[in-house]
């Protein structure tokens, strides 16, 4: 379970994000829904402890990510805005790398990645050179080492950006089996048959702050729309309901 | 301190590094042998080119030369040949055709007969390159002979001992052996060396820094649950051991090319036996520390790949500073010269390749310097990234 407080971050001038908090919950998928530029990634970023909050605490699993990042960080599993591959190693190689930096056995390291190799439908491509990959076999290949070493928490930032048909299904498929485990998984996204699709809980964040939250059920009747491109259009430019609703 | 992180670090960068051919090929292979191979031909060019001035027959172009029939016979007895020239003396210079020519005075028969000085004209460019000076020099000595010949028979005839025109005589005691004649064209040969450690180190320094911010695959190594202390120490450690076995390649190379230095032609000799090369090892092996963390730090704070190989690229040209200082200027090594790094493992090599001995306490005053200016850098280079501006590109 991550639970943000209140959290708030500013580069410069320019503040990013202001005093978001949500909580993700195990057995759920939550969705941190906002346009480009709205602050998503920058809270992804501290909620997965690679930036320091000013103000605000997260916890994962209970620990306090700022006073303790290293065993916050062991117990989340990150897929994040950034896929960087090394292109020089093999899919296995990428996901053995990451697997002994999360301290894992070799031998855990080799059936873990079986698995993950299987359930994601990676055969063809897993013991070749990640050079020339396509954008969905490296995405594939990141969520694999991301996850390699099977963390309670999943956070993916805009885990399906880019990808065709076919391996977004293939994602969507992998998390919903990941949520039937009791992971707590937490995903930013802007599309919103996305997170129509998937989640369960969604947070609305505009400009770095929370607009609104709630199921989709709930967001349709507190924007008083019967979808949810219309809602959150609504939710974002109605600023009367970020009061109504923090 | 060695931890599961820092060795899994280490392992993949330098198994990524070896996978990429071509920059092993660039790098390791070239950088170890351009250096000796550069400094070889360096210095056979010189000295060849030297070598066929000064024993080649002068060619001299002389302006008037009827007016001087007596200096004609005795340049001619010196085996000099005697040219026309066609254009005007300044132009001929100007234009590289020769690199002296002599003008003989409309009056120099008259002053000559006269007993007054007799007037000739030396035009040459003092600022022509090593080789031009040669000739200027020998003409010079040419001219100089004839005419304290011609004045001490002037004294004899006038019964007057030449030698009272002597007041002091030089006698010249050249302490220089053999083996400091040819270390003078070796002086530059330590930078040479340097130069190979800088380059083994460059490629990985810049690319498990800026290049992995490049490729964007750094925040995702960070978010793994190991300190960026750690990661970057394994970086650190790759990218140094490269620099390390370029090194090695380097005192290898430079070895093998020590039996093809003009040494014989010059009447010197340059023995470094295995020992004398071992040696040179110990002294240059903690500069590879200094050089990968250097490398490291400018290439962390570098926002792209590219940006970083502009800047890691001129680093190397800093072992050229002291190399180039002690060339102009030789002076007595003090403590802080041996403590300095680079510039001490200059002074250290060069009295090597002099022959001269090398103290035991100023190789380890050498070493620890070293030592101790690359620890505060690797120190600093491995808590670069600590900083959180430091981790994206954008």
């Amino acid at each position: 379970m991550i639970t943000a407080e209140h959290i708030s971050k500013s580069f410069g001038d320019v503040q990013a994000v202001k005093d978001v908090s949500l909580v993700a919950e195990d057995g759920k998928i939550t969705a941190l829904l906002g346009a480009n530029g709205a602050g998503k990634t920058t809270s992804m970023r501290m909620i997965y402890a690679l930036i320091t909050p000013e103000t605000g605490v997260v916890t994962v699993d209970g620990i306090n990510s700022t006073d303790n990042p290293v065993a916050a960080r062991a117990r989340m599993g990150v897929l994040p805005d950034a896929r960087g591959l090394y292109l020089r190693l093999t899919a296995l190689e990428n996901m053995a790398y990451f697997g002994r930096l999360q301290g894992m056995s070799e031998a855990d390291i080799k059936s873990r990645s079986e698995e993950l190799v299987s359930r994601l439908g990676m055969e063809k491509f897993a013991n070749r050179q990640t050079d020339g990959f396509s954008q969905g076999q490296r995405v594939k290949v990141a969520i694999a080492r991301a996850l390699l070493h099977d963390p309670q928490n999943i956070l993916l930032d805009e885990p399906t950006n880019g990808l065709d048909v076919m391996s977004t299904r293939a994602i969507r498929e992998f998390l919903r089996e990941e949520k039937a485990r009791g992971k707590c998984i937490l995903f930013s996204s802007h599309v919103m048959q996305e997170v129509s699709a998937v989640c369960d809980e969604i947070t609305v964040i505009d400009a770095g702050a929370v607009k609104a939250k709630g199921t989709e059920a709930e967001l349709l009747r507190l924007s008083g729309q019967d979808n949810l491109e219309d809602a959150f259009v609504s939710l974002v430019t109605t600023s009367t309901l970020s009061g109504a609703n923090p | 301190m060695i931890s599961k992180a820092f060795k899994t670090v280490f392992k993949k960068e330098v198994m990524e590094n070896i996978r990429d051919k071509r920059t092993m090929m660039s790098s390791v292979i070239l950088g170890s042998f351009l250096g000796p191979v550069m400094a070889l031909g360096l210095i056979y060019m010189s000295v060849q080119m030297g070598k066929d001035k000064a024993e080649k027959q002068l060619e001299l172009p002389v302006v008037n030369m009827q007016f001087a029939q007596n200096l004609e016979k005795h340049l001619i007895s010196q085996d000099v040949k005697i040219i026309n020239l066609e254009k005007s003396p300044e132009a001929a210079i100007k234009d590289k055709d020769h690199d002296v020519v002599l003008a003989i005075d409309k009056g120099f028969a008259a002053s000559m007969s006269q007993a007054q000085p007799a007037k000739v004209m030396l035009y040459y460019d003092a600022s022509a390159k090593g080789a031009a000076n040669v000739s200027v020099r020998r003409v010079k000595a040419l001219i100089n002979a004839y005419s304290s010949q011609i004045g001490a028979m002037r004294l004899q005839l006038r019964g007057v001992s030449p030698g009272l025109m002597q007041v002091i005589s030089i006698e010249e005691h050249d302490q220089a052996t053999a083996q400091s004649k040819g270390a003078q064209l070796l002086m530059f040969l330590p930078y040479f060396l340097i130069m190979g450690l800088f380059m083994g180190s460059m490629y990985l320094a810049i690319d498990t820094t800026a290049g992995e911010k490049e490729r964007k695959s750094l925040e995702p190594l960070f978010l793994n649950p190991v300190s960026r202390v750690q990661v970057l120490a394994g970086k650190l450690a790759a990218t140094i051991s490269f620099g390390l076995l370029t090194l090695v390649l380097t005192l290898i190379a430079f070895k093998l090319t020590l039996p093809f230095y003009p040494t014989k032609s010059l009447g010197m000799t340059l023995s470094l036996n295995l020992a004398d090369v071992g040696l040179m090892l110990l002294v240059l092996l903690p500069l590879a520390l200094l050089a990968g963390s250097i490398q490291t730090i400018i290439a962390a704070f570098s926002k792209s790949f590219k940006e970083a190989q502009t800047y890691v690229n001129l680093v190397i040209f800093i072992p050229l500073i002291p190399s180039m200082l002690l060339m102009f200027m030789p002076v007595k090594e003090k403590l802080w010269m041996i403590a300095t790094p680079i510039l001490s493992q200059n002074i250290l090599i060069n009295q090597l390749i002099r022959g001269e001995t090398v103290e035991w306490f100023n190789v380890l005053v050498c070493i620890c310097g070293t030592l101790f200016v690359g620890g505060l850098l690797a120190w600093f280079a491995v808590r670069l990234y600590n900083k959180e501006n430091m981790l994206f590109a954008d």
